[in-house]
Formats: structure tokens, C-alpha cells, sequence
């Protein structure tokens, strides 16, 4: 008989006990899957003796959270490497919205971390005793950088990263479907109102178009929409962090906060003319974003991104542009007129596993990538970014991040430095009262209350 | 003497035994005792440091009401799973061990989605479940399929369960094939003579005889069940809005993302005895219905 008791005693035992692991997948299985591709780093500073000779081969590892842009970083290694044939650079990539974060904790935790990451200035402001103060390269990049742009990535105070790329968000809208639905040619400008919306949307509703996309997705919710409460407090970082500070510990209430109030207004109208409003939570990015692009909406909730989607779309539109999120009628309310514009990600070198000759060969690279033809082409032409540099020799076709560009050099941009401050999981615990609330699972009382919630079981931390 | 051969027989045992005994040791007990420890501990990656605390994360994980939802609706999904699998299995083990056409094919195809990753899988059945089904619904009108069942909590809980009973089905087959194979043809052939007809050949002879073989199934597909994560990560990441979070969904976005690595941890021994108390207690009861031919 094959099944017999003992037989299937063992088999039993095997499999608990493989239960066992599978619960203390905590840190360490995840250290030991990360431990090959980490180990690269250590191996080449086990043969440091000779860390004055510039020609020595230096390996690097570059962590990258941009998932959508892995080939193109891989590319831009290989042509470094051509350039600089004794450095070799390894991308260790992360899947797009998937475990990025414990990845690099893995890493981390390891004592293999990568020598390059391209973090959000959050995660790096979390970690910021593991990442090398780049005080001494500061003035270079105030020279070579748009003004303020150095500013916008001090993390209390310290430059611990160096900013590549900046983002805006508002709602995104596709001129040609606007344009028909108006009758005429459409003003961004002209929309600096709740009511001037309103206007808009009822006409193209009216046109026979879906009026605007929301996006279901935690993120796009919970850290870009609701996101903006704490950013639109003043248009200053520190207060912003109090406002929120006084949140956690419970002495202000968001039901009674004007700019909470006006968002969710707001957020009610654009609900009601959702083009997803059948089944709102599907959130499929790449399907909201194709059929906007494609004029099956006029407005569209989201940032100058999504480029890297609808930029390669057959078929698509060809123009696009911004207007910002009125949050009351009164046209000058901070918000009616500004986007939210940031520095989503920063290159941090590490500074708690790697040697001198790594640090330097990192500085080296990370310069020639913002500053040479080669590099800005990568960022700017194939990613589709806006590089917040001066000098910049390359030409993108970003339209919608043009359209941002147009905000921020009149100044009418909201900052959203305060939520690099933020605890890591604020998006996604957020966002899911967010989503409640766009299902009607919730009504305004309830969001505000749970959302508040959220920041006094924060208090302290 | 008797001390050199009891010396060559450790030597023997550790010359076959002792390369599985390390990596068993390596990858499972030692991670094992090593996490056990780190949940009296304040553990947190981002100091590498750690102080003891006693039984504060235990507690900590008893006030978290989070995950005591989670862990009753993580029961209810395994109840349902196993429930779906071991069925759909067992019927589809019976038709295929009969000696019909192609059955060695079929046997095959059902058991591939076991070589399909659980995170490829999930996205197979995401697509499936909001984007080919509505898109059908819409055009021959199937009011159920209309909207995604991945926006609703409710119907989000069955897609969860389906996913998972589709891929453990195949395996579980597997083993119930096996099972009815090991049923004597000798027994079987004394009942047809003494007339009984197929249904009653099921229910007196193969049924009871393939005990075994069903305590193995349902000790699997329970514990495989309890600790799904790659398909709750793909197809519904736990949403809408965290209703569909399985316990080790839970455990990972504690610990990784909000940073509670010792309440995570200790989450994760509270599963471990929730899983080993369930598991051991149904093999256990189960095992007293088998008989021997």
C-alpha cells in the first residue's frame, strides 16, 4: 500500500514544517534570495588594497523604483560602460507597484545594498543613515540645476539625493475632445473655479463624452488627490508638516479644515461625470490612460507620467495639456490656479556597505547622467521626463509635461515636499477610505473620520 | 566495535542525509528560530538594531483588529478553497482514471496551472475577471458578470477562491488518482460480481479505500491555502480597499510597509499555530475513517 500511515505521517511533517518557513519569510528568506545578485559589491571591495588607482574595474549596483523605465537605464549602463570600460554598472529592478520597498529593505538588511538607488525622497529620508551626505557636491548642482530644483530635494535640511526628474499632476484633459464639446478653442486658463469646471464637464457630458477619468487605484486616490489636503494647507512645507502634526495628535478636525472640504466637493462633481462610474475600482492604468489618450474622456485625474504610456499609443490624440483641481469658487484660493508639482525620485549613493572607489565612480556617474547628451536623451527623450536642469541639449515630446512646464515657470505650482515625511503606508491606508468613498461605502463623515484615524494611530511615530 | 559501527553509520547517514539536513536546517529551521526571536524584540530595518520587549508584540497583535478580520476571513477562504478544490479534483481524478481517449493528455493539461506562477496566474485572472467577463456580460447581457467581480468585496472573495481551487486542483488530482490506482482490482472485481453497480462501487469500495489519499489532499490544499500570497498580491492587492487581504497579505504590508517588522513577525507565529492546529487536528480525525482492504 503506498499510503501508509507513516508514509503520510512524514508527508505531513514535511509540509508543516515547510509551513514554518513560509512564515518567517519576514527578513529571512527574503535575505537569502537577495544575497546573489547583492553579492557583486562586496566581491570587488574584497580586492580594494589598490583604491588609488583610478583604472581599478569598479562594479556598481543601481536600484531602480522607475520599473517602467528598466530598459532604458540598462541601455544608458551599457553606454557608460563603453565610455568608462572599467565601470560596470548592474541593475537590480523592481516590478512596477509590486514589492519595491522589501526588496530594498532586503538589501539593506542584508548588509549588500545597492550602490546607486533611485528612491522616492521619502524612502530615502527614512533611511537617511544609510545614504552618503552629498553636501560637498551641493554647489555644483545649485549651478547646474533650475533654480530651486536642490531646494525642492533637501530632506531636513541634507542633500542625501539628486534630482533627476520632475513631475506635475492635475487633470490631464485632451484638447480635441474638449475643443468639440465647447464649440470652440479651449483656454486652460479659463478654468480657475469649481463652477468653471462644472460648466466644462456638463458641456462635454452633454457633447455625448465621458467627462472625466478617475482613476480607481490606491495611489492615485489616497497620495494625489487626498494627498493634496495636507499640500494645500499654505505653500509652505513646514506648516504643511504641523498641519499635519496636529492631525496626529487630534486638535484639528478635517470636516472643519476649508481645503479638505473643497477637494472632496470638487471630487464629488468630478465623481459624478466619472467615466468609470459603472465599476470604479477596476483601475486598470494602462487601459484609463490608453482611453483618454484616445478621446473616450476629456479629463483625466493623473500626472505628466502617463506620457510613457500614451507617448507610444497608435491612434492616440496629439494634444494635451493641464488644469489644476479648483477647490472653491473663489479664483484666488491657493490651488485654483497651481498643480502639484515634485521631484518624485532622487539617486541617493549609499553609504553603509560600499566603498570609497563605489561612492566616487557614483558621483561620477550620476553627474554624467543628468549632464551629457547621452544621458539626457535616456531621460528626456525615451523616458519622457522633465529634467529640472538647465542645460538641457535634449528634446522630448511630452506634451503634457511641456503643459506642467508652463505652470511652474509662472510660479503657480503647490509643493508637495510634505509628504516625503509621511509614514510609507499613508497611500495605501488612505487611499482605501478614498476608494470606500468613491464606491459610497462611505459618506464624507465617515472618510474624514477614518482618515483621521489613520494619523492619531500615528501619533508619536 | 559496536563504536565503530555506530561511527559509520553517522558517517553513512551524514554522507546521504546530511546535504538535505543542511539546506533544510539553512533555509527553514534556523530563519524559523531566528524570527521567533525577533518577535520579543523592536526590531527595525532602518537601524539594524534591536532591544527586547517581551511580549509586547503578542499583544500588540491582539489589539490589531485588522488582522483578526483577516484571519477569519482567511479561514473562511481556506474552508471554501479546500472545499472546491478537493472536489473538483476528486470528480476529475475519477473520470480521468477510467481509460478514456487521450486521458493521459487531459491529465496534463489540468495539471499545468501548477506550473504556472501564482503571480502570472493572477494576472491571467484578473484580465479574466475585469476585462473579458464584463466585456462578455455587456454583450449577451450576463447581469452577473457586468462589472468586475474584483471591485466588490463580496464577489472579489469568490474570484479569490476560484483562482486558487483552479491551480491546486490539478495537484490535488494528481493525488487522488493516484489513490484510486492503489485501490486492489480484486476487491473491485468482488463487488461487480456481487452486482454492484457503479455508484455503489464508489460509495463502498473507492471511496473508503482512498481515505488516505484524501487526508493527504486536504492537509495540502489546507495549509497551501492558509498561506496563499501570490495570488492575492496579483489579482486583487488586497482590494477593494483591503477587504480581500488574506492573513500572510496582511503580515507582509505590516511588516514591509508600515514597518512593524516585530508585530508582523509575531503575526505570522500567531498563523503558523492557527495553521498547525487546524491542519494536525482534521488529518487527525480524518485518519481514524481508513480501513484497510
Amino acid at each position: 500500500m503506498p499510503f501508509k500511515k507513516s508514509i503520510s505521517l512524514a508527508l505531513s511533517l514535511v509540509v508543516l514544517l515547510s509551513v514554518l518557513a513560509g512564515c518567517s519569510t519576514g527578513n529571512k528568506n527574503a535575505k537569502e534570495s537577495a544575497a546573489p545578485e547583492a553579492s557583486s559589491p562586496s566581491a570587488s571591495s574584497g580586492s580594494s588594497p589598490s583604491a588609488s588607482q583610478p583604472a581599478k574595474d569598479v562594479k556598481l549596483t543601481f536600484f531602480n523604483t522607475s520599473a517602467e523605465v528598466n530598459t532604458v537605464f540598462e541601455e544608458l549602463f551599457k553606454t557608460y560602460r563603453e565610455l568608462h570600460p572599467n565601470v560596470t554598472i548592474e541593475l537590480i529592478p523592481t516590478p512596477i507597484g509590486g514589492a519595491q520597498l522589501e526588496k530594498f529593505q532586503s538589501l539593506i538588511a542584508s548588509g549588500n545594498p545597492a550602490t546607486i538607488a533611485n528612491l522616492d525622497p521619502g524612502t530615502i529620508l527614512q533611511y537617511k543613515d544609510k545614504f552618503l551626505d552629498l553636501e560637498s557636491e551641493k554647489a555644483k548642482y545649485e549651478q547646474l540645476a533650475k533654480p530651486g530644483a536642490v531646494d525642492g530635494a533637501l530632506l531636513d535640511g541634507k542633500f542625501l539625493g539628486i534630482p533627476w526628474t520632475a513631475q506635475g499632476y492635475g487633470l490631464l484633459y485632451n484638447k480635441r475632445v474638449v475643443e468639440e464639446a465647447i464649440g470652440g478653442s479651449f483656454d486652460p486658463a479659463s478654468i480657475q473655479t469649481r463652477s468653471d469646471l462644472a460648466a466644462v464637464l456638463e458641456k462635454v457630458e452633454a457633447a455625448g463624452k465621458a467627462p472625466v477619468m478617475i482613476h480607481g487605484a490606491d495611489w492615485s486616490l489616497g497620495a494625489h488627490y487626498l494627498g493634496l489636503t495636507y499640500s494645500l494647507q499654505t505653500g509652505n512645507v513646514e506648516e504643511n508638516r504641523k498641519f499635519v502634526e496636529d492631525l496626529k495628535n487630534g486638535s484639528v478636525s478635517l470636516t472643519d479644515n476649508p481645503q479638505f472640504m473643497g477637494l472632496i466637493d470638487t471630487f464629488d462633481l468630478l465623481k459624478k461625470y466619472n467615466a468609470r462610474k459603472k465599476d470604479p475600482l477596476v483601475a486598470d492604468y494602462n487601459k484609463d490612460s490608453a482611453d483618454f489618450a484616445k478621446g473616450e474622456a476629456a479629463f483625466y485625474f493623473m500626472g505628466d507620467w502617463t506620457w510613457a504610456v500614451v507617448g507610444p499609443l497608435e491612434g492616440r490624440d496629439q494634444e494635451f495639456g493641464i488644469v489644476p483641481v479648483p477647490i472653491s469658487d473663489n479664483p484666488s484660493d491657493f490651488g485654483n490656479t497651481h498643480v502639484a508639482y515634485s521631484e518624485p525620485k532622487l539617486f541617493a549613493i549609499d553609504n553603509s556597505g560600499s566603498t570609497p572607489e563605489q561612492q566616487e565612480a557614483a558621483k561620477a556617474f550620476i553627474e554624467w547622467m543628468v549632464t551629457s547628451q547621452e544621458g539626457q536623451d535616456a531621460i528626456v527623450t525615451q523616458m519622457g521626463l522633465a529634467l529640472p536642469y538647465k542645460d538641457v541639449k535634449a528634446q522630448g515630446s511630452n506634451v503634457i509635461s511641456d503643459a506642467v512646464a508652463g505652470f511652474v515657470d509662472q510660479g503657480h505650482v503647490i509643493n508637495i515636499g510634505v509628504i516625503n515625511y509621511f509614514p510609507q503606508d499613508y497611500w495605501a491606508k488612505t487611499g482605501a477610505s478614498m476608494q470606500k468613498y468613491l464606491v459610497e461605502k462611505l459618506d464624507r463623515a465617515g472618510l474624514a473620520k477614518e482618515v483621521e484615524d489613520y494619523w492619531k494611530s500615528m501619533a508619536g511615530k | 566495535m559496536n563504536k565503530k559501527t555506530g561511527l559509520r553509520n553517522a558517517g553513512t547517514f551524514l554522507f546521504f542525509g546530511g546535504p538535505s539536513l543542511f539546506a533544510f536546517a539553512a533555509v527553514v529551521i534556523v530563519p524559523f528560530i531566528v524570527g521567533l526571536y525577533l518577535t520579543f524584540t523592536d526590531w527595525d530595518v532602518r537601524t539594524t538594531d534591536h532591544s527586547f520587549t517581551g511580549f509586547s508584540n503578542y499583544a500588540e497583535t491582539f489589539r490589531d483588529k485588522a488582522f483578526l478580520t483577516q484571519l477569519w476571513f482567511t479561514i473562511k477562504y481556506v474552508f471554501f478553497t479546500v472545499l472546491l478544490s478537493n472536489a473538483a479534483a476528486f470528480f476529475i481524478a475519477l473520470a480521468l482514471s477510467r481509460g478514456i481517449r487521450g486521458e493521459k493528455w487531459l491529465r496534463t493539461g489540468f495539471f499545468t496551472p501548477n506550473l504556472i506562477g501564482g503571480i502570472v496566474l493572477g494576472y491571467l485572472w484578473q484580465t479574466l475577471f475585469s476585462q473579458v467577463l464584463p466585456f462578455m456580460g455587456e454583450k449577451y447581457g450576463w447581469s452577473w458578470f457586468e462589472t468586475s467581480w474584483l471591485t466588490d468585496t463580496d464577489t472579489a472573495f469568490w474570484a479569490l477562491v476560484i483562482a486558487t481551487a483552479w491551480q491546486l486542483a490539478g495537484y490535488l488530482m494528481i493525488i487522488y488518482i493516484a489513490g484510486f490506482s492503489s485501490v486492489p482490482a480484486d476487491v473491485l472485481e468482488a463487488a461487480r460480481i456481487d452486482g454492484a453497480g457503479g455508484r455503489a462501487i464508489l460509495r463502498k469500495i473507492t471511496l473508503p479505500l482512498s481515505i488516505p489519499a484524501i487526508v493527504i489532499c486536504v492537509f495540502l490544499s489546507v495549509s497551501r491555502s492558509f498561506l496563499t500570497y501570490d495570488i492575492n498580491l496579483a489579482l486583487t492587492k488586497g482590494g477593494p480597499f483591503n477587504s480581500t487581504e488574506l492573513a500572510s497579505y496582511h503580515i507582509v504590508q505590516k511588516a514591509f510597509l508600515s514597518n512593524e517588522y516585530g508585530i508582523g513577525q509575531a503575526e505570522a507565529v500567531v498563523l503558523f499555530a492557527v495553521v498547525a492546529i487546524i491542519a494536525l487536528t482534521q488529518s487527525f480525525m480524518l485518519k481514524r475513517l481508513e480501513v484497510e482492504s
